[in-house]
């Protein structure tokens, strides 16, 4: 510790130098945290997908909808516990000119009692529920999006579908009968940032002209969910309109892949921003301390050993380190927390759980950064370390 | 009793294909309390000398014992240990680190001990009222003039309390003036602290105030001047004496 103010002293000498690396480096740290973070979630929410439940969609996309008499003959297959029909609603507030699309959130219309039943952690407390099979205009809402409106049970909102097919020349209106809060432990990755409403509110308001967005299928056993989902589209297979029936994680996975392989592209953005703080942190070091040799010869001639100049170097170059890890780190934090305040940052949740930075990636980031400080600091320490007094003096 | 002994030291430089003799089996004994100084052109190799009995420098061959220790035994580490307890090193252009204030470029070397942070001020500023300086312990080098870094160098080189001062032309980048205070100054630390100073000088002005003038001359001292003699004509060297 008695050597810290020293090498903090080091660290300011040149300010500009410093403080432009350690900005580098700490929105280096940042953009890896982000992605981390945003890769976390995802992977979040394909954990939380069961294998008892299977998603049957029209087999060319997903935005094409199937026609609800495709319900009761899914219904009818042998194995099947459990129908819904659901839409992605596509609701923004405000109407026309005027829609909000920073304020963008998911919304489906659901079948009310199989879906709640297929999806528990979405449930909420006895009065909520009864309220909202009372009320077709109910809706049941995570707390997070409670959160960001300041909606609480009783509310009422509006929206208008941006999808053409769901307009019906006026918004739809909505009141707030349940907010779910999961366990995040039982739950985890479940993205409380959306919005279920009931199906037949939205059936007929737009005079069932818009079909069925996708079918959600509970098995009565999941060792049999491959064998039920060739069952459903086998039964569609000389139909008009095709099924493409897949387990849940199966599904989900597709919307990422809509993005391209984002999780490799992620990961190879992540280390070459990680490459990037290592170059410039050696870079600042090497500079640091060929501006120093003739210092470092003081030092070891009164006495520093050349293990000990070594070390406040490498020290030197992990507490840079360290305070841009905490930078970054610390702006990665406050960004996630509030990605559902800034306008537009509710679409990043649509890939898939609850954004949050996780305490273990923090502080793996902040190793990390130590660590490649150290790194970044070992060329020029080695070179303090090998340097002889009498040459270096020299030199001088 | 001699507190620096240099025996039969050889000092081979290589450079390139060729060997480059800068000392050439030298010997010589400084008493504990003495002031040498060490003379000689460019290239004669009195600064080699000074870096040997510092213990900054090795020699190819022969023996450097300063205050009872055989540096040849000790390994880079012990005797970068070594230098910590028993040399105080003074540079030619001061080497004050530029981003330590004065006081705490002379508590620099007290980090290397067991010493507390009050301790450790409180020997600084021992060593700065000792130089002449405790009015400017906050100052920065680049607010001090070149005679007061210079002090600030000597006052980091005693706040450890070494056996040896070593002096590397202490006074060559200083105007007369400033000089003159500086020899002064070390005169005051061989009178009052008895310290055993050795400096490498190219100035006469300088000399004189050393008991004894070492000359060298293509890697052997080639004569001795001590005070009583000075007035008098430099008697000859015998060889390995």
């Amino acid at each position: 510790m008695k050597y810290l103010p020293y090498v903090l002293r080091h660290l300011l000498r040149n300010r500009v130098r410093t403080l432009s690396t350690l900005f580098g480096m700490a929105l280096c740290i940042f953009l890896i945290c982000t992605l981390r973070t945003v890769l976390g979630a995802m992977d979040a929410s394909l954990r939380s997908a069961r294998p008892d439940r299977l998603v049957a969609r029209h087999a060319v996309s997903v935005v094409f909808p199937l026609p609800d008499a495709y319900r009761s003959r899914i219904a009818a297959i042998p194995g099947i516990k459990r129908v819904s029909e659901s839409i992605w609603f596509g609701g923004l507030p405000g109407s026309g000119s005027s829609q909000d699309f920073a304020n963008f959130f998911a919304n489906f219309a659901v079948e009310p009692e199989p879906y709640f039943a297929m999806y528990p952690e979405y449930a909420v407390s006895p009065d909520q529920w009864v309220a909202f099979l009372a009320d077709r205009r109910g809706a049941i809402i995570g707390k997070d999006l409670a959160d960001k409106f300041g909606w609480s049970l009783g509310s009422t909102f509006q929206l208008t579908s941006f999808i053409p097919t769901y307009q019906t020349g006026r918004p739809f209106e909505f009141v707030v009968r349940g907010i779910f809060h999961p366990d995040p432990v039982r739950y985890p990755g479940t993205n409380e940032m959306q919005m279920l409403f009931r199906f037949d509110y939205f059936a007929e308001a737009t005079q069932r002209r818009a079909g069925v967005g996708m079918f959600y299928l509970q098995v009565d056993d999941p060792a049999r969910a491959a064998e039920v989902s060739k069952l459903v589209d086998d039964g569609f297979e000389n139909s008009d309109v095709q099924t493409k029936t897949e387990s849940e994680a199966v599904y989900r996975q597709s919307f990422t892949a809509l993005a391209g392989n984002l999780v490799l592209l992620l990961n190879a953005i992540g280390l070459a921003v990680a490459f990037t703080v290592l170059l410039v942190t050696a870079n600042t070091m090497s500079m640091a301390v060929r501006e120093r040799r003739t210092e470092i010869a003081v030092l070891k001639t009164i006495g520093f050993s050349s293990g000990r100049v070594m070390a406040l170097i490498l020290i030197e170059s992990a507490v840079l380190a360290a305070c841009a890890g905490g930078l970054g780190v610390g702006l990665a934090s406050v960004l996630v927390s509030n990605i559902n305040r800034i306008p537009g940052g509710g679409a990043v949740g649509q890939f898939g759980g609850a954004l949050q930075l996780s305490g273990g990636l923090a502080a793996g980031m902040l190793g990390f950064t130590v660590l490649l400080g150290c790194a970044a600091g070992m060329v020029p320490a080695l070179g303090a370390y090998k340097a002889r007094i009498v040459d270096t003096l020299r030199a001088a | 009793m001699a507190i620096v002994a240099i025996d039969n030291v050889r000092k081979v430089y290589r450079r390139d294909t060729q060997d480059i003799v800068v000392l050439d089996g030298l010997s010589l004994e400084v008493p504990e309390g003495e002031f040498v100084a060490l003379m000689g052109p460019s290239g004669s190799g009195k600064t080699t000398l000074l870096n040997l009995i510092a213990g900054i420098d090795r020699p190819t061959s022969g023996r450097v014992v300063v205050a009872g220790t055989d540096l040849s035994a000790l390994s880079e580490g012990e005797l970068a240990s070594w230098r910590s307890r028993n040399i105080g090193f003074i540079f030619q252009f001061y080497n004050l680190i530029a981003v330590l204030t004065a006081l705490e470029n002379v508590e620099l070397p007290l980090l290397l001990t067991n010493l507390t942070k009050s301790e450790r001020r409180e020997r600084a500023q021992t060593a700065l009222r000792i130089v002449g300086l405790a009015d400017r312990a906050r100052h920065y080098p680049r607010e001090l003039s070149g005679g007061q870094e210079q002090r600030v160098a000597i006052a980091r080189a005693i706040v450890t309390d070494p056996a040896v001062l070593v002096a590397d032309e202490p006074t060559g980048d200083l105007d007369a003036r400033s000089a003159e205070e500086i020899l002064n100054l070390m005169g005051t630390l061989n009178d009052a602290f008895r310290k055993t100073i050795v400096m490498v000088t190219h100035d006469p002005r300088a000399a004189v105030r050393a008991h004894t003038e070492h000359h060298l001359d293509k890697g052997v001292l080639s004569r001795i001047v001590d005070r009583h003699e000075r007035q008098q004509e430099a008697r000859p060297l015998v060889p390995n004496v």
